[in-house]
Protein backbone atom coordinates (compact mmCIF):
# COMPACT_ATOMS: atom_id res chain seq x y z
CA UNK A 1 0.00 0.00 0.00
CA UNK A 2 1.65 3.34 -1.12
CA UNK A 3 2.20 6.10 1.58
CA UNK A 4 -0.47 8.51 0.37
CA UNK A 5 -3.34 5.42 0.81
CA UNK A 6 -2.29 4.21 4.47
CA UNK A 7 -2.19 8.09 5.02
CA UNK A 8 -5.60 8.78 3.65
CA UNK A 9 -7.55 6.15 5.87
CA UNK A 10 -6.03 7.32 9.03
CA UNK A 11 -8.99 9.75 9.81
CA UNK A 12 -7.42 11.84 11.95
CA UNK A 13 -4.45 12.57 9.99
CA UNK A 14 -6.94 13.58 6.97
CA UNK A 15 -8.87 15.75 9.00
CA UNK A 16 -5.69 17.54 9.97
CA UNK A 17 -4.75 17.45 6.05
CA UNK A 18 -8.25 19.53 5.39
CA UNK A 19 -7.75 21.98 8.44
CA UNK A 20 -4.57 22.86 6.89
CA UNK A 21 -5.34 22.46 3.32
CA UNK A 22 -8.00 25.38 4.62
CA UNK A 23 -5.56 27.28 6.04
CA UNK A 24 -3.35 27.07 2.51
CA UNK A 25 -6.19 28.27 0.69
CA UNK A 26 -7.25 31.42 3.29
CA UNK A 27 -3.58 32.34 3.13
CA UNK A 28 -3.38 32.12 -0.62
CA UNK A 29 -6.67 34.22 -1.59
CA UNK A 30 -6.40 36.59 1.35
CA UNK A 31 -5.62 39.01 -1.44
CA UNK A 32 -7.92 37.86 -3.90
CA UNK A 33 -10.92 37.58 -1.88
CA UNK A 34 -9.83 41.20 0.49
CA UNK A 35 -7.73 42.96 -2.21
CA UNK A 36 -7.81 45.67 -0.11
CA UNK A 37 -6.11 46.87 2.97
CA UNK A 38 -7.63 44.85 5.92
CA UNK A 39 -6.29 47.03 7.99
CA UNK A 40 -8.98 50.05 6.90
CA UNK A 41 -12.28 50.81 8.11
CA UNK A 42 -14.74 49.23 6.30
CA UNK A 43 -18.13 49.69 8.14
CA UNK A 44 -19.49 50.95 11.42
CA UNK A 45 -17.46 49.98 14.98
CA UNK A 46 -18.50 46.65 16.67
CA UNK A 47 -20.84 45.46 14.40
CA UNK A 48 -21.47 42.15 15.14
CA UNK A 49 -20.91 38.65 13.41
CA UNK A 50 -24.15 37.34 10.93
CA UNK A 51 -25.37 40.61 10.71
CA UNK A 52 -24.25 42.43 7.45
CA UNK A 53 -23.62 39.71 4.98
CA UNK A 54 -20.98 42.44 3.56
CA UNK A 55 -19.18 41.71 6.28
CA UNK A 56 -20.51 38.53 7.46
CA UNK A 57 -17.93 38.36 10.71
CA UNK A 58 -18.70 42.24 11.61
CA UNK A 59 -16.62 44.39 12.12
CA UNK A 60 -13.62 45.20 15.33
CA UNK A 61 -13.18 48.41 17.28
CA UNK A 62 -12.24 50.63 14.79
CA UNK A 63 -14.25 49.12 11.82
CA UNK A 64 -12.09 46.86 10.38
CA UNK A 65 -13.78 44.02 8.54
CA UNK A 66 -12.78 40.78 10.60
CA UNK A 67 -13.13 38.11 8.14
CA UNK A 68 -10.69 39.97 5.95
CA UNK A 69 -8.14 40.38 8.64
CA UNK A 70 -8.69 36.76 9.43
CA UNK A 71 -7.75 35.82 6.04
CA UNK A 72 -4.68 37.59 6.56
CA UNK A 73 -3.73 36.93 9.47
CA UNK A 74 -3.90 33.05 8.05
CA UNK A 75 -1.01 34.29 5.83
CA UNK A 76 1.14 35.69 8.62
CA UNK A 77 0.33 32.48 10.87
CA UNK A 78 1.41 30.14 8.30
CA UNK A 79 4.57 32.32 6.78
CA UNK A 80 5.91 32.43 10.46
CA UNK A 81 5.28 29.14 11.75
CA UNK A 82 6.85 27.15 8.51
CA UNK A 83 9.47 30.15 8.15
CA UNK A 84 10.39 29.57 12.23
CA UNK A 85 10.38 25.85 11.76
CA UNK A 86 12.07 25.45 8.86
CA UNK A 87 15.13 27.85 10.69
CA UNK A 88 14.92 25.72 13.58
CA UNK A 89 15.23 22.32 12.00
CA UNK A 90 17.97 23.93 9.36
CA UNK A 91 20.12 25.31 12.66
CA UNK A 92 19.64 22.37 14.63
CA UNK A 93 20.59 19.67 11.51
CA UNK A 94 23.62 21.66 11.03
CA UNK A 95 24.57 21.97 14.81
CA UNK A 96 23.66 18.27 15.60
CA UNK A 97 25.45 16.77 12.47
CA UNK A 98 28.57 18.90 12.88
CA UNK A 99 28.55 18.11 16.94
CA UNK A 100 28.06 14.51 16.35
CA UNK A 101 30.30 14.06 13.36
CA UNK A 102 33.67 16.37 14.69
CA UNK A 103 33.03 14.64 18.56
CA UNK A 104 35.82 15.89 20.64
CA UNK A 105 36.13 19.86 21.64
CA UNK A 106 33.97 21.17 18.56
CA UNK A 107 31.29 18.12 20.08
CA UNK A 108 31.68 19.80 23.48
CA UNK A 109 31.72 23.38 22.49
CA UNK A 110 28.60 23.09 20.60
CA UNK A 111 26.66 21.13 22.70
CA UNK A 112 27.33 23.29 25.93
CA UNK A 113 25.76 26.23 24.08
CA UNK A 114 22.92 24.12 23.21
CA UNK A 115 22.54 23.70 27.05
CA UNK A 116 22.72 27.58 27.66
CA UNK A 117 19.93 27.58 24.75
CA UNK A 118 17.63 24.66 26.47
CA UNK A 119 17.85 26.25 29.80
CA UNK A 120 16.55 29.62 28.58
CA UNK A 121 12.84 29.12 28.41
CA UNK A 122 12.17 29.89 24.42
CA UNK A 123 9.37 31.96 24.80
CA UNK A 124 11.41 34.48 27.37
CA UNK A 125 14.27 34.58 24.87
CA UNK A 126 11.49 35.28 21.47
CA UNK A 127 10.77 38.59 23.52
CA UNK A 128 13.74 39.57 24.81
CA UNK A 129 15.05 39.16 20.95
CA UNK A 130 11.99 40.93 19.60
CA UNK A 131 12.35 43.70 22.04
CA UNK A 132 15.69 44.66 21.56
CA UNK A 133 15.98 43.80 17.81
CA UNK A 134 12.46 45.63 17.26
CA UNK A 135 9.18 44.07 16.23
CA UNK A 136 9.49 42.82 11.88
CA UNK A 137 8.33 39.34 10.46
CA UNK A 138 11.96 38.31 10.01
CA UNK A 139 12.53 39.17 13.91
CA UNK A 140 9.79 37.17 14.72
CA UNK A 141 10.88 34.37 12.99
CA UNK A 142 14.48 34.36 13.94
CA UNK A 143 13.11 34.98 17.61
CA UNK A 144 10.87 31.47 17.19
CA UNK A 145 13.80 29.57 15.93
CA UNK A 146 16.50 30.32 18.33
CA UNK A 147 14.24 28.82 21.03
CA UNK A 148 13.35 25.84 19.28
CA UNK A 149 16.87 24.44 17.60
CA UNK A 150 17.86 22.73 20.60
CA UNK A 151 15.74 19.69 20.20
CA UNK A 152 16.15 19.35 16.41
CA UNK A 153 20.32 19.83 17.34
CA UNK A 154 20.08 16.71 19.94
CA UNK A 155 18.40 14.64 18.04
CA UNK A 156 20.28 14.91 15.32
CA UNK A 157 23.31 14.73 16.96
CA UNK A 158 22.29 11.15 18.28
CA UNK A 159 21.28 9.87 15.25
CA UNK A 160 24.72 11.05 13.69
CA UNK A 161 26.53 9.72 16.46
CA UNK A 162 25.28 6.12 15.40
CA UNK A 163 25.58 6.99 11.36
CA UNK A 164 29.33 7.99 11.57
CA UNK A 165 30.56 4.28 12.75
CA UNK A 166 28.60 3.02 9.90
CA UNK A 167 30.25 1.22 6.75
CA UNK A 168 29.66 3.54 4.37
CA UNK A 169 30.84 6.51 6.21
CA UNK A 170 34.38 4.91 6.59
CA UNK A 171 34.28 3.80 2.75
CA UNK A 172 33.28 7.85 1.85
CA UNK A 173 36.82 8.34 3.78
CA UNK A 174 38.44 5.69 2.02
CA UNK A 175 37.78 7.19 -1.39
CA UNK A 176 38.82 10.54 0.09
CA UNK A 177 35.86 11.89 0.77
CA UNK A 178 36.41 15.90 2.20
CA UNK A 179 34.96 15.71 6.00
CA UNK A 180 31.99 18.68 5.52
CA UNK A 181 30.93 16.51 2.23
CA UNK A 182 30.93 13.34 4.50
CA UNK A 183 28.72 15.19 7.08
CA UNK A 184 26.64 16.88 5.28
CA UNK A 185 26.03 14.63 1.88
CA UNK A 186 26.39 11.07 3.57
CA UNK A 187 25.86 11.75 7.10
CA UNK A 188 23.00 14.50 7.73
CA UNK A 189 20.74 13.19 4.92
CA UNK A 190 20.32 9.89 6.62
CA UNK A 191 19.96 11.61 9.93
CA UNK A 192 17.25 13.64 8.74
CA UNK A 193 14.26 11.61 9.28
CA UNK A 194 13.84 11.77 13.03
CA UNK A 195 14.72 15.35 13.18
CA UNK A 196 11.84 15.84 10.76
CA UNK A 197 9.62 14.08 12.93
CA UNK A 198 9.61 16.79 15.19
CA UNK A 199 8.41 19.63 12.30
CA UNK A 200 4.51 19.60 13.29
CA UNK A 201 5.26 20.03 16.90
CA UNK A 202 7.66 22.88 15.82
CA UNK A 203 5.42 24.78 13.21
CA UNK A 204 2.73 24.40 15.94
CA UNK A 205 4.84 25.94 18.96
CA UNK A 206 5.98 28.32 16.52
CA UNK A 207 2.38 29.58 15.61
CA UNK A 208 1.49 29.58 19.16
CA UNK A 209 4.79 31.59 19.77
CA UNK A 210 3.68 34.24 16.83
CA UNK A 211 0.35 34.92 18.31
CA UNK A 212 1.63 35.59 22.40
CA UNK A 213 4.01 37.51 20.52
CA UNK A 214 1.49 39.86 19.16
CA UNK A 215 -0.72 39.12 21.94
CA UNK A 216 1.64 41.37 23.72
CA UNK A 217 2.29 43.96 20.74
CA UNK A 218 5.82 42.39 19.78
CA UNK A 219 4.66 41.43 16.35
CA UNK A 220 5.14 43.01 12.96
CA UNK A 221 2.80 46.33 13.44
CA UNK A 222 2.08 46.05 9.37
CA UNK A 223 0.65 42.91 9.72
CA UNK A 224 -2.71 41.69 10.72
CA UNK A 225 -1.91 38.75 13.07
CA UNK A 226 -4.37 36.71 14.98
CA UNK A 227 -2.46 37.12 18.17
CA UNK A 228 -2.70 40.63 17.80
CA UNK A 229 -6.55 40.32 17.00
CA UNK A 230 -7.07 38.83 19.80
CA UNK A 231 -5.21 41.38 22.25
CA UNK A 232 -7.24 43.66 20.15
CA UNK A 233 -10.51 42.37 21.46
CA UNK A 234 -9.47 42.09 24.97
CA UNK A 235 -10.59 45.58 25.88
CA UNK A 236 -14.08 44.60 24.66
CA UNK A 237 -14.30 41.42 25.65
CA UNK A 238 -17.49 41.56 27.79
CA UNK A 239 -19.53 43.60 24.85
CA UNK A 240 -17.55 41.91 21.70
CA UNK A 241 -16.47 39.09 23.15
CA UNK A 242 -16.45 37.38 18.93
CA UNK A 243 -13.72 39.73 18.79
CA UNK A 244 -11.88 37.49 20.25
CA UNK A 245 -13.40 34.12 20.20
CA UNK A 246 -13.30 33.95 16.43
CA UNK A 247 -9.31 34.55 15.69
CA UNK A 248 -8.86 32.44 18.89
CA UNK A 249 -10.63 29.51 17.27
CA UNK A 250 -8.59 30.43 14.00
CA UNK A 251 -5.56 29.50 16.20
CA UNK A 252 -7.13 26.41 17.69
CA UNK A 253 -8.03 24.81 14.62
CA UNK A 254 -4.95 25.95 12.66
CA UNK A 255 -2.20 24.31 15.38
CA UNK A 256 -4.74 21.39 15.29
CA UNK A 257 -4.70 21.25 12.16
CA UNK A 258 -0.40 21.21 11.80
CA UNK A 259 -0.75 18.55 14.81
CA UNK A 260 -2.58 16.08 13.59
CA UNK A 261 -0.94 16.35 9.88
CA UNK A 262 2.30 16.40 11.25
CA UNK A 263 1.41 13.22 13.28
CA UNK A 264 -0.23 11.29 10.23
CA UNK A 265 2.78 11.94 7.86
CA UNK A 266 5.11 10.50 10.83
CA UNK A 267 2.85 7.26 11.38
CA UNK A 268 2.33 6.59 7.70
CA UNK A 269 6.59 7.32 7.12
CA UNK A 270 6.96 4.94 10.59
CA UNK A 271 5.02 1.66 9.40
CA UNK A 272 7.24 2.05 5.80
CA UNK A 273 10.32 2.13 7.32
CA UNK A 274 9.40 -1.02 9.85
CA UNK A 275 8.08 -2.79 6.78
CA UNK A 276 11.16 -2.28 5.12
CA UNK B 1 60.90 -1.84 -2.47
CA UNK B 2 57.72 -2.66 -0.59
CA UNK B 3 54.46 -1.42 -2.10
CA UNK B 4 53.12 -1.18 1.81
CA UNK B 5 55.40 -1.62 4.93
CA UNK B 6 53.78 -1.86 8.15
CA UNK B 7 56.52 -1.96 11.02
CA UNK B 8 55.74 -2.61 14.74
CA UNK B 9 52.00 -1.73 14.43
CA UNK B 10 50.42 -1.67 18.17
CA UNK B 11 46.85 -0.76 18.46
CA UNK B 12 44.84 -0.27 21.83
CA UNK B 13 41.42 0.17 22.87
CA UNK B 14 40.02 1.22 26.35
CA UNK B 15 36.46 -0.13 27.36
CA UNK B 16 35.33 0.07 30.43
CA UNK B 17 38.42 1.30 32.10
CA UNK B 18 40.27 -2.20 30.94
CA UNK B 19 42.55 -1.80 27.93
CA UNK B 20 42.53 -4.24 25.10
CA UNK B 21 45.40 -4.62 22.85
CA UNK B 22 43.73 -5.11 19.58
CA UNK B 23 47.02 -5.06 17.74
CA UNK B 24 50.20 -5.85 18.83
CA UNK B 25 53.76 -5.27 17.45
CA UNK B 26 52.60 -6.17 13.89
CA UNK B 27 55.06 -6.03 11.79
CA UNK B 28 54.29 -6.73 7.38
CA UNK B 29 54.94 -5.94 3.82
CA UNK B 30 52.69 -6.55 0.57
CA UNK B 31 54.80 -6.43 -2.63
CA UNK B 32 52.90 -4.84 -5.83
CA UNK B 33 50.78 -7.19 -7.46
CA UNK B 34 50.72 -9.80 -4.85
CA UNK B 35 47.92 -10.89 -2.65
CA UNK B 36 48.75 -10.74 1.39
CA UNK B 37 46.21 -12.78 3.45
CA UNK B 38 45.17 -11.88 6.66
CA UNK B 39 43.55 -15.35 8.31
CA UNK B 40 42.80 -15.99 12.18
CA UNK B 41 39.34 -16.11 14.52
CA UNK B 42 37.38 -13.18 15.25
CA UNK B 43 39.03 -10.51 17.69
CA UNK B 44 42.51 -11.66 16.18
CA UNK B 45 43.00 -8.38 15.02
CA UNK B 46 42.48 -8.42 11.48
CA UNK B 47 40.09 -6.15 10.32
CA UNK B 48 41.85 -3.19 12.80
CA UNK B 49 44.88 -4.24 10.59
CA UNK B 50 42.96 -2.98 7.73
CA UNK B 51 41.46 -0.11 9.18
CA UNK B 52 44.84 1.04 10.26
CA UNK B 53 46.44 0.44 6.97
CA UNK B 54 43.37 2.50 5.31
CA UNK B 55 43.83 5.04 8.16
CA UNK B 56 40.41 5.26 9.04
CA UNK B 57 41.94 4.75 12.68
CA UNK B 58 45.21 5.94 13.53
CA UNK B 59 47.93 3.23 15.27
CA UNK B 60 49.29 4.03 19.01
CA UNK B 61 52.43 2.91 18.04
CA UNK B 62 54.33 1.85 14.55
CA UNK B 63 55.11 3.16 10.99
CA UNK B 64 53.16 2.52 7.93
CA UNK B 65 55.27 3.01 4.42
CA UNK B 66 53.46 3.48 1.48
CA UNK B 67 54.42 3.44 -2.30
CA UNK B 68 58.01 5.08 -0.35
CA UNK B 69 56.62 7.15 1.73
CA UNK B 70 55.55 7.66 5.36
CA UNK B 71 51.71 7.65 4.76
CA UNK B 72 51.08 8.03 8.85
CA UNK B 73 52.80 11.34 8.21
CA UNK B 74 49.97 12.55 5.49
CA UNK B 75 47.56 14.78 6.70
CA UNK B 76 44.35 16.62 5.09
CA UNK B 77 44.44 17.19 1.67
CA UNK B 78 47.49 14.97 0.65
CA UNK B 79 46.41 12.16 2.69
CA UNK B 80 42.41 12.46 0.91
CA UNK B 81 44.78 12.82 -2.51
CA UNK B 82 46.91 9.67 -1.50
CA UNK B 83 43.46 7.67 -0.67
CA UNK B 84 42.86 7.15 -4.33
CA UNK B 85 45.99 4.50 -4.72
CA UNK B 86 44.74 2.55 -1.50
CA UNK B 87 41.30 0.98 -1.42
CA UNK B 88 38.95 -0.93 0.14
CA UNK B 89 36.07 -3.21 -0.05
CA UNK B 90 33.78 -4.57 2.83
CA UNK B 91 32.13 -7.54 3.42
CA UNK B 92 28.47 -6.45 3.98
CA UNK B 93 28.37 -4.80 0.40
CA UNK B 94 24.77 -3.37 1.79
CA UNK B 95 25.99 -1.20 4.63
CA UNK B 96 28.78 -0.23 2.67
CA UNK B 97 27.12 2.60 0.34
CA UNK B 98 25.22 5.42 1.72
CA UNK B 99 20.74 3.69 1.64
CA UNK B 100 20.32 6.98 -0.71
CA UNK B 101 22.86 5.78 -3.42
CA UNK B 102 22.13 5.11 -6.77
CA UNK B 103 24.96 3.06 -8.70
CA UNK B 104 25.91 6.39 -10.82
CA UNK B 105 26.34 8.03 -7.61
CA UNK B 106 28.53 5.37 -5.84
CA UNK B 107 30.98 5.24 -8.98
CA UNK B 108 31.09 9.10 -9.53
CA UNK B 109 31.99 9.93 -6.04
CA UNK B 110 35.66 8.81 -6.63
CA UNK B 111 35.95 10.13 -10.12
CA UNK B 112 34.91 13.76 -8.81
CA UNK B 113 36.70 13.69 -6.16
CA UNK B 114 40.35 12.60 -7.27
CA UNK B 115 39.20 14.49 -10.80
CA UNK B 116 39.87 11.60 -12.81
CA UNK B 117 36.97 12.69 -15.17
CA UNK B 118 35.16 15.54 -16.00
CA UNK B 119 31.33 16.03 -16.01
CA UNK B 120 30.47 14.91 -19.00
CA UNK B 121 32.65 12.44 -18.98
CA UNK B 122 32.14 10.54 -16.15
CA UNK B 123 28.98 8.64 -17.31
CA UNK B 124 31.01 6.82 -19.96
CA UNK B 125 33.59 6.23 -17.44
CA UNK B 126 30.72 4.69 -15.11
CA UNK B 127 29.21 2.48 -17.95
CA UNK B 128 33.22 1.17 -18.34
CA UNK B 129 33.93 0.50 -14.78
CA UNK B 130 30.44 -1.38 -15.00
CA UNK B 131 31.41 -3.53 -17.86
CA UNK B 132 34.65 -4.11 -16.40
CA UNK B 133 33.53 -5.96 -13.66
CA UNK B 134 30.76 -7.81 -15.76
CA UNK B 135 27.57 -5.55 -14.72
CA UNK B 136 24.98 -4.40 -17.47
CA UNK B 137 25.53 -0.33 -18.08
CA UNK B 138 21.84 0.18 -17.21
CA UNK B 139 22.65 -0.99 -13.80
CA UNK B 140 23.59 2.79 -12.99
CA UNK B 141 20.57 4.14 -12.56
CA UNK B 142 19.26 1.71 -10.30
CA UNK B 143 19.52 2.37 -6.08
CA UNK B 144 22.13 0.52 -4.99
CA UNK B 145 19.81 -1.10 -2.36
CA UNK B 146 17.63 -2.80 -5.22
CA UNK B 147 20.38 -4.95 -6.96
CA UNK B 148 21.48 -8.69 -5.74
CA UNK B 149 24.31 -9.11 -3.25
CA UNK B 150 26.49 -10.18 -5.47
CA UNK B 151 25.78 -7.36 -7.88
CA UNK B 152 26.95 -4.81 -5.09
CA UNK B 153 29.78 -6.39 -4.50
CA UNK B 154 30.83 -6.13 -8.01
CA UNK B 155 30.00 -2.38 -7.73
CA UNK B 156 32.08 -1.91 -5.00
CA UNK B 157 34.68 -3.54 -6.70
CA UNK B 158 34.31 -1.08 -9.69
CA UNK B 159 33.99 1.75 -7.00
CA UNK B 160 37.33 0.55 -5.49
CA UNK B 161 39.35 0.45 -8.99
CA UNK B 162 37.90 4.04 -10.46
CA UNK B 163 40.87 5.63 -8.84
CA UNK B 164 43.36 2.84 -10.57
CA UNK B 165 44.79 1.91 -6.89
CA UNK B 166 48.02 -0.04 -6.32
CA UNK B 167 46.49 -1.64 -3.14
CA UNK B 168 43.14 -2.77 -2.02
CA UNK B 169 42.06 -4.24 1.15
CA UNK B 170 39.01 -6.60 1.10
CA UNK B 171 37.87 -6.79 4.44
CA UNK B 172 36.16 -9.98 4.62
CA UNK B 173 35.08 -9.20 1.25
CA UNK B 174 33.36 -13.07 -0.08
CA UNK B 175 32.57 -14.02 3.22
CA UNK B 176 29.04 -12.83 3.18
CA UNK B 177 28.32 -14.07 -0.44
CA UNK B 178 27.03 -17.54 -1.51
CA UNK B 179 29.15 -20.03 -2.98
CA UNK B 180 28.25 -19.65 -6.29
CA UNK B 181 28.66 -16.03 -6.40
CA UNK B 182 32.27 -16.01 -4.13
CA UNK B 183 33.88 -18.17 -7.69
CA UNK B 184 32.77 -15.28 -9.43
CA UNK B 185 33.91 -12.59 -8.03
CA UNK B 186 37.34 -14.29 -6.71
CA UNK B 187 37.95 -15.13 -10.28
CA UNK B 188 36.87 -11.43 -11.21
CA UNK B 189 39.85 -10.17 -8.12
CA UNK B 190 42.15 -12.43 -10.07
CA UNK B 191 41.69 -11.30 -13.46
CA UNK B 192 41.89 -7.58 -12.31
CA UNK B 193 44.87 -8.12 -10.38
CA UNK B 194 46.22 -9.72 -13.41
CA UNK B 195 45.59 -6.83 -15.94
CA UNK B 196 46.71 -3.91 -13.59
CA UNK B 197 48.80 -5.30 -11.02
CA UNK B 198 46.85 -4.16 -8.37
CA UNK B 199 48.08 -5.62 -4.49
CA UNK B 200 45.45 -7.35 -2.23
CA UNK B 201 45.67 -7.50 1.71
CA UNK B 202 43.29 -10.18 1.78
CA UNK B 203 41.16 -10.56 5.02
CA UNK B 204 39.55 -13.78 5.73
CA UNK B 205 38.19 -16.38 8.55
CA UNK B 206 38.37 -19.09 5.48
CA UNK B 207 41.40 -20.86 4.80
CA UNK B 208 40.53 -22.45 1.50
CA UNK B 209 39.73 -19.12 -0.17
CA UNK B 210 43.14 -18.03 1.01
CA UNK B 211 44.90 -20.72 0.17
CA UNK B 212 43.39 -20.37 -3.70
CA UNK B 213 43.82 -17.09 -3.78
CA UNK B 214 46.73 -15.92 -1.74
CA UNK B 215 50.75 -15.59 -2.29
CA UNK B 216 52.20 -15.38 1.14
CA UNK B 217 49.29 -15.81 4.72
CA UNK B 218 49.96 -14.56 7.93
CA UNK B 219 48.10 -16.14 10.92
CA UNK B 220 47.14 -13.80 13.83
CA UNK B 221 46.22 -14.72 17.14
CA UNK B 222 45.33 -12.53 20.02
CA UNK B 223 46.36 -9.20 18.15
CA UNK B 224 49.83 -10.81 17.28
CA UNK B 225 51.60 -12.75 14.06
CA UNK B 226 51.76 -16.54 15.08
CA UNK B 227 52.76 -18.11 11.79
CA UNK B 228 53.61 -16.53 8.18
CA UNK B 229 55.13 -17.77 5.13
CA UNK B 230 54.03 -18.80 1.81
CA UNK B 231 50.01 -19.26 1.74
CA UNK B 232 49.89 -23.43 0.24
CA UNK B 233 52.66 -24.15 2.83
CA UNK B 234 50.89 -22.81 5.72
CA UNK B 235 47.51 -23.40 5.22
CA UNK B 236 48.99 -27.57 3.87
CA UNK B 237 51.49 -27.35 7.04
CA UNK B 238 50.67 -25.02 9.77
CA UNK B 239 52.87 -25.27 12.52
CA UNK B 240 51.51 -22.93 14.96
CA UNK B 241 48.60 -23.86 17.52
CA UNK B 242 46.23 -21.76 16.31
CA UNK B 243 47.15 -22.09 12.39
CA UNK B 244 46.53 -25.74 13.07
CA UNK B 245 43.40 -24.91 14.93
CA UNK B 246 42.12 -23.07 12.14
CA UNK B 247 42.74 -25.93 9.32
CA UNK B 248 40.73 -28.61 11.36
CA UNK B 249 37.98 -25.88 11.98
CA UNK B 250 37.38 -25.47 8.01
CA UNK B 251 34.97 -28.12 6.67
CA UNK B 252 35.33 -30.65 4.37
CA UNK B 253 33.66 -33.09 2.95
CA UNK B 254 35.17 -35.97 2.50
CA UNK B 255 35.84 -36.08 6.39
CA UNK B 256 32.64 -35.42 7.42
CA UNK B 257 31.33 -38.01 5.09
CA UNK B 258 33.65 -40.56 6.71
CA UNK B 259 32.82 -39.42 10.49
CA UNK B 260 29.04 -39.69 9.34
CA UNK B 261 29.52 -43.27 7.90
CA UNK B 262 28.43 -45.73 10.60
Amino acid sequence: MSPLRRFLRAPEAVAGAILLSALMAMALSASLLFPSDPQAIAGPALLPPFQDWSLPLGTDRLGRDVLAELFHGARTSLAVGLAAAAASLAIGAVVGTLAGFAGGLVDEVLMRITDAFQTVPGFLLALAFVSVVGPSLGAVVIAIALGTWTGPARIARAEVLSIRERDYVASARAIGMHPLEIAFREVLPNALPPVLAMSSVIVAAAILTEAALSFLGLGDPNRVTWGGMIAEGRTVLRTAPFLSIVPGMALVLTVLGVYLAGEGIVETTAVRRGLS
Amino acid sequence: MSLLAASNLTKRYRRGGKTVIAVDDVSFHIEPGETLALAGPSGSGKSTIARLALRLIEPDAGRIEFEGGDFLALRGATLRARRARLQMVFQDPLAAFNPRATVARALDDPLRIHGIASRGERPRRIAELLERVGLPADLASRAVHEISGGQRQRVAIARAIATKPSLIVLDEAVSALDVSVRGQILELLLDLQREQKIAYLFISHDLGVVRAVAHRIILLDAGRIAESGEARAVVDAPRSAIGKALVAAAPRLDRSIRHNAP
